[in-house]
């Protein structure tokens, strides 16, 4: 059995439900209390991760911490169709790695803006959304010219990848950082495709997509 | 506070490709929040960017594709005019007209969505620009407009680029250039400009200036023609429509495509039904059988009535493509729940038609239903085609005589499943015997809805009594012959009806205290053993005295 260390209001831990939801994996979750309870930085935990983050995957006895790794794990042994992870051509697999590190990016910086207007962390809050702000125009522009070109997501390919789930969290949770995606009007565009696809789940801030 | 040349200028905020099919695009001008929509059809809505229940951005609300729905609590507007059609928390109501929202003048020209934030703009305002242009990629700069102008102006005021400026904000615009020719390819030229625009808004950005007070979202107050009461009476017939299309559907029947000579038609909801006041002087409701998915103009259908006063023979006779006629608004007395696990309708012959735009609005909205249509022959069953475009949902019933009818009605109406809805209109016969067998099967009555085209009850208005208005301090005495109605708008008080017959619902008054004599066909049996309304137009006191609340 599958089993997730898990915080419900985290973005990277929703990385990890995302893909779960999109596999249809059955799984059982350990809830970790990172707010206020920092559970993540607990003796019993750092056992699990000595970096004390999370999400943390246990699969039968396969213990792998960094969301990136573990979508990339979990789209290698559990997607039988290989659309997820890095089954396509090298062009592919080169831009899902490329926009992997980008999502890592904005768990830095979004995420990190989050961390201080959400959670009460001690860090400078502007800088994070500069920095966020810098990487949305980044992306914005690439999904625009994606869709003068008829690709809706971010690595080529009809098929969404890793890289679309890795990204997706931070930016559909920017409100959170005080950032309005009025200004990407690309990347929202995307976030609905995103929500359409079958077996995507929500998280609080994040609203389905209808019809 | 705005100026009025912010007010009154067309601005571009968006790209005619940023409108993609069930999208909410987030839009803004001089700080006033726009939320942005294409409907199926193609219209473009520009509304404020708030719900009316409780000020929640439209922006992350669901396009349904006719209709917009609010993320909060599920409230939906109407395409066009954003009026309300639905309250999931009020489901078997009908919602208020005064709920509509706030829509901007919007036009869609030269691959660019224009928008204002007054409605007396015309479409001469609207700058020049290239007809087979090129719209660049729009880069927003967190600048105040004036500066950006200024800004491009001297880097590009050479390029054969027309450039227009968005004012987003008192400190943040979007540059949105459109290039004079488009190349064959446009791609390349589209990278240069996004990259160039990219640095351009870099260095604005990085200048020093102190910082800019964003402008305060103005709030409005309802359209006073909205806030106001309804027209009393049935010599309401406010609006002018013209006859666009007169055609026969059924065997006696016609129906006709009511157009508005100018502008958009009001808000309606699935079950609405309009007063038309004919040229011989009779007014007549009838329902509209219009989907949620055609607003644009109306559709009414009009079953030939030999036995009748004149008024569909007028209709039928008189009455020609081009006309102009007085309809009232849309009222709904007759409103669709849109929360059963399966809803059944039962239509006997033109009875069918509010039922049509209640199926057609569960059919867009993909919520299950069944759709049983009963008439005399195939050639007197009126709106094949659209009954077609239900599909699978519709079952006819063809040519049966009455035993048979009541058998088919007890084979559909069966024992009522968990939350199942019926809604039945007909004849009053056919209405009748459905509503017994729906009883009969243990159908509670909040379940069963109905509306009866007359009340052919045999009526009795001889008695005498005395009617307390509570609200108005008011008493007094109705004679024999005189309806409620008619006593009080002697006193100046305009209690609204439509039918004047018991049967549509409009003249819905409360009772604070007295027996009540119930003449209508409107009520449920529940509702008349809950005494606490009654339709003014015919119903009377039991005991010698009634307290209303008006």
């Amino acid at each position: 059995m599958l089993t997730l260390y898990d915080y419900e209001l985290s973005g990277s831990c929703y990385k990890v439900r995302l893909m779960l939801g999109f596999l249809g994996l059955a799984h059982e979750t350990r809830h970790v209390d990172f707010h206020p309870g920092r559970e993540h930085k607990a003796d019993a935990f750092l056992a699990i991760n000595p970096l004390g983050q999370l999400p943390v995957i246990d699969d039968d006895g396969y213990v792998l911490r960094d969301a990136n790794a573990i979508l990339t794990y979990l789209a290698s042994a559990h997607d039988p169709d290989g659309s997820w992870g890095f089954g396509g051509d090298a062009v592919r697999n080169g831009r899902i790695a490329e926009w992997l590190g980008f999502a890592s990016d904005f768990t830095g910086t979004i995420g990190a803006a989050r961390l201080h207007d959400a959670f009460f962390y001690d860090l400078d809050a502007e800088a994070a959304r500069a920095g966020g702000r810098r990487l949305l125009c980044i992306l914005d522009e690439h999904l625009w010219f994606q869709e003068r070109q008829a690709a809706q997501w971010l690595a080529p390919g009809d098929h969404p990848s890793i890289a679309d789930i890795a990204c997706f969290p931070y930016t559909a949770l920017a409100q959170d950082a005080d950032l309005d995606l009025a200004d990407y009007p690309a990347i929202r565009r995307w976030h609905d495709r995103f929500k359409r696809v079958p077996g995507f789940t929500v998280m609080p801030g994040v609203f389905p997509a209808r019809g | 506070m705005l100026t009025e040349e912010q007010r009154r200028t067309w601005q571009p905020i968006a790209a005619s490709t940023d409108l993609v099919p069930r999208h909410v695009f987030a839009g803004s001008i001089w700080g006033q929040e726009l939320a942005v929509w294409r409907a199926d059809d193609g219209h473009v809505n520009v509304w404020e960017n708030r719900c009316l229940h409780r000020g929640v951005r439209l922006t992350i609300g669901v396009n349904l594709g006719s209709e917009l729905m609010c993320q909060y609590h599920g409230w939906r507007y109407a395409n066009r005019t954003a009026g309300c059609t639905y309250i999931p928390a009020h489901p078997a109501d009908a919602p208020a007209r005064t709920i509509c929202n706030r829509v901007y003048p919007a036009l869609e020209r030269h691959g660019l969505v224009w928008a204002a934030l007054e409605g007396t703009v015309e479409e001469a305002d609207l700058p020049e620009l290239p007809a087979d242009g090129l719209v660049l990629r729009p880069i927003p700069v967190a600048v105040p407009p004036a500066e950006v102008k200024a800004a491009l102006t001297i880097e590009f005021g050479r390029d054969d680029v027309r450039w227009l400026v968005q004012p987003v904000d008192a400190g943040r615009s979007v540059i949105r250039g459109v290039l004079g020719e488009a190349p064959a390819d446009p791609l390349p030229a589209l990278r240069v400009w996004s990259a160039r625009l990219g640095r351009l808004r870099d260095r604005l950005e990085a200048l020093p200036r102190p910082p800019v007070e964003p402008i305060p979202a103005e709030l409005h107050r309802v359209d006073s023609a909205l806030a106001g009461m309804p027209e009393p009476g049935p010599a309401g017939a406010s609006l002018r429509v013209r006859v666009a299309r007169k055609w026969p559907v059924a065997a006696d029947v016609t129906a006709f495509r009511l157009a508005p000579l100018a502008g958009e038609l009001p808000a309606f909801q699935p079950g609405a039904h309009i007063d038309v006041a004919l040229p011989n002087g009779l007014t007549r409701q009838y329902s509209l059988t219009n989907g949620p998915d055609d607003t644009r103009s109306w559709v009414i259908g009009v079953k030939r009535e030999p036995a009748g006063l004149g008024g569909s023979a007028c209709l039928h006779d008189v009455v020609r493509e081009g006309d102009v006629l007085a309809v009232s608004p849309p009222r709904n007395n007759f409103p669709l729940r849109r929360d059963g696990l399966l809803t059944l309708f039962v239509a006997g012959g033109i009875g069918l038609t509010p039922l049509l735009a209640m199926a057609r609005t569960l059919h867009l909205a993909r919520l299950p239903y069944r759709f049983h249509a009963f008439a005399r022959s195939a050639d007197h069953l009126p709106f094949v085609d659209v009954l077609d475009g239900l599909g699978d949902a519709v079952e006819r019933h063809i040519g049966l005589d009455p035993a048979a009818t009541t058998a088919a009605l007890e084979a559909i109406i069966g024992t009522q499943g968990e939350k199942h809805e019926l809604y039945v209109c007909g004849p009053t016969p056919f209405l009748d015997a459905a509503r017994t067998i729906a009883a009969a099967k243990g159908w509670p009555d909040e379940a069963v809805h109905f509306e009866y085209f007359k009340n052919e009850r045999p009526r009795d208005a001889s008695t005498a009594f005395e009617l307390a208005l509570a609200r108005s301090a008011l008493t007094l005495e109705i004679a024999p012959g005189q309806s409620i109605v008619e006593a009080v708008a002697a006193h100046g008080i305009h209690i609204p009806t439509s039918c004047a017959q018991g049967a549509c619902g409009t003249c819905r008054v409360g009772v604070i205290e007295g027996a009540i004599d119930h003449q209508d066909v409107h009520l449920t049996p529940s509702e008349k053993a809950r005494g606490d309304c009654l339709m003014a137009c015919v119903s009377r006191a039991a005991g010698g005295r009634l307290v209303l609340d008006l």
